[in-house]
């Protein structure tokens, strides 16, 4: 609950500024507002604004030029934040469907498939790709498959370790997938079968660090989902240097639901798959 | 289980003489050898060695990349706006982007350039000022340049990032402007923006 | 015009929202329908996605070039590939226009173009009659 605070001051958004702020937000992001969202958007900015102490659109405007910090905020009020298991599967559907056979048909028997999720957080991703594969992928067995999660936040990795997850962040499996790999620990709480926790590995990278990421080699596919769309140009570019020079030849990177490469890097070609836009590394896979 | 956990290897040993690996016909030797470039101001006449003649996407990223971080490449990238190369001028724009203060010395002299092209690419550039800078450089620009696109790339950037004081000389631009096409709409509806009012 | 019912449609590839404004009030208003994108590399995710009967292209665009946007949309197979695609540039030389239909541009106008023109142009390049 709020703690009782003066009422907010009367903040108005005119029809100039929304456009303003809308033609801002799209080519900084790539997410377009439509004029039916105009509430949706006004609201969400109000508060920003409010929690900002800006005194009104300009003033905040103004600021979001010149304070990252106040970028980042922004961004995070217009996104979803949140990780559970199985968050945007459209993409995990794209990894048996059409990235894999296109992977595994220019590998040779006894190859590994390594396979990333960077950020990890607290594991949902790296988990839900291993839990996916063993349920959707007919050829599982014929492969060595390293699922690595990387972080920068050593907590957020422990975590994943520990692999202990609530009722929201498992909502959206399904509950013969629960019962199967899963266990009640308690109230609320489960946690992941210790074959899936040994199965993932966890390290910690920073993203943007050339140095740290360039211990992880011929990967085929990187999961890089919801975390470069707030990250400032540089660091966005830097971040897509990185993992290029961690991709395989032919490997793919999928990004955020709401993300493109067109706001991030032109080193990836445009990959369009029934399920879902993937980018991919030039070059031909299996000349590694 | 198929599922494996490997510890990771050590850090690869992609140590290559740099100036071997820059020549390399292979690209990929050739982008490790500029990722291993550092971003020491003596890196700069090597980096922009290593544009001639390269076409390969990858290694011009990894060269712009570097490029960017390095002050005193503001000059020699200010160069390339003159490029036939239209990849190559606008990854100059982007990679001056990043460097405002070291770029804030040029600007005057770029956006005074006789080549209107340059101009519209200079005026690019001023996107990463801070606002009152920007405002202050392409007001003066608005007042004097007679090329309507170098000026509607100019009121590109008010109408997002514009204050208060531009809203006479986009008035004052409109009106020189008034038979053109395009213009004074980008003029009106930048005033808009800045001003909020209006419906 | 247009058929009402089956508008042409026409996606507009410039890293300027005040002239992308610009083209769409025009556009929409002789009856097309239009949607956007700030450089080539968006350009290719919606041209990929969608059917579109024109693409009008800027040349300088960051991250992906309007050069570098044709070349790639002429590598691509099928309706994409075929693509009619209008360059409208500031740039002016002769050579600048050579290099574009060398790219793949069916056609090539300097900025600024007055919306007759630009009405006109999309008409003939998306087929619509007389």
């Amino acid at each position: 609950m709020h703690p009782e605070k003066p009422p907010a001051p009367e903040i108005r958004i005119t029809d100039p500024e929304f456009r303003r702020f809308r033609d801002f937000f799209y080519r900084r992001t790539g997410i377009v507002f439509s004029d039916a969202q105009r509430t949706y958007v006004d609201r969400r900015l109000t508060d920003c604004i409010v929690a900002a102490g800006s005194k009104g659109f300009p003033d905040h405007f103004a600021r979001l030029l010149v304070e990252p910090a106040e970028m980042e905020r922004l961004i995070s009020a217009f996104t979803v934040n949140e990780t559970y298991f199985y968050r945007e599967d459209y993409q995990l559907h794209c990894l048996t469907s059409s990235l894999l056979p296109q992977i595994t048909a220019a590998k040779r028997p006894g190859q590994t498939i390594r396979l990333w999720s960077i950020p990890c957080s607290t594991g949902e991703e790296p988990y839900s790709i291993a839990i996916w594969l063993l349920e959707n992928w007919p050829q599982v067995d014929s492969w060595d498959i390293e699922i690595i999660g990387s972080d920068i936040d050593s907590r957020v990795l422990q975590a994943a370790e520990a692999g202990i997850y609530s009722e929201r962040s498992l909502m959206r499996l399904p509950r013969p997938l629960v019962a199967r790999y899963f266990t009640v620990i308690g109230d609320g709480q489960y946690r992941i079968d210790a074959e899936l926790r040994g199965s993932v590995r966890f390290s910690r990278v920073n993203l943007i660090d050339q140095g740290e990421t360039s211990r992880w080699r011929n990967i085929d596919v990187v999961f890089c989902r919801n975390v470069l769309i707030y990250f400032d140009e540089v660091s966005r570019r830097n971040a897509a240097n990185n993992l290029y020079d961690s991709m395989a030849p032919g490997a793919f990177i999928c990004l955020g639901h709401t993300e493109s490469m067109s706001r991030i890097s032109p080193l990836f070609h445009v990959c369009r798959f029934d399920e879902a836009i993937v980018y991919q590394k030039p070059g031909e896979a299996g000349h590694a | 289980m198929p599922l494996i956990r490997r510890d990771p290897p050590p850090p690869a040993g992609d140590a290559l003489p740099a100036t071997g690996g820059l020549k390399s016909d292979d690209p990929d030797t050739r982008r490790r050898a500029i990722r291993s470039l550092g971003h020491e101001p003596q890196a700069v006449p090597v980096l922009m060695g290593a544009l001639e003649g390269e076409s390969v996407p990858a290694v011009l990223e990894a060269i712009f990349s570097a490029l960017e971080m390095i002050p005193d490449a503001a000059s020699p990238l200010a160069s390339l706006l003159r490029s036939d190369d239209a990849g190559l001028r606008n990854d100059a724009v982007e990679a001056l982007q990043a460097m405002p203060d070291a770029v804030r010395p040029l600007l005057p002299g770029l956006l005074a350039d006789r080549d209107a092209d340059v101009r519209i690419l200079s005026v690019e550039v001023t996107r990463c000022l801070p606002a009152g800078e920007m405002v202050t450089l392409l007001c003066g620009l608005l007042e004097g340049d007679n090329d309507p696109n170098v000026c509607a790339a100019a009121v590109e950037i008010l109408a997002e990032a514009g204050t208060a004081e531009a809203v006479p000389v986009l008035r004052r631009l409109a009106e020189r402007f008034k038979s053109l096409p395009m213009l004074p709409f980008a003029a009106r509806v930048a005033i808009e923006r800045i001003s909020g009012a209006g419906n | 015009m247009p058929d009402p019912s089956m508008p042409p449609r026409v996606l507009v590839v410039d890293d300027g929202s005040l002239i992308r404004l610009y083209y769409r009030q025009t556009l929409e208003a002789a009856g097309f329908q239009v949607l956007e994108a700030i450089n080539g590399i968006e350009a290719l995710e919606k041209v990929l996605s969608e059917r579109f009967d024109l693409v009008i292209v800027d040349i300088n665009m960051p991250k992906m070039d309007g050069m570098s946007f044709l070349r790639a949309l002429r590598s691509q197979e099928g309706h994409a590939g075929a693509l009619p695609a209008l360059v409208i540039s500031s740039e002016s030389g002769e050579q600048d226009a050579a290099a574009a239909r060398t790219a793949g541009a069916n056609f090539y106008l300097v900025k600024p173009v007055t919306p007759e023109s630009l009405a006109l142009h999309v008409a003939v390049l998306t087929g619509v009659p007389a």
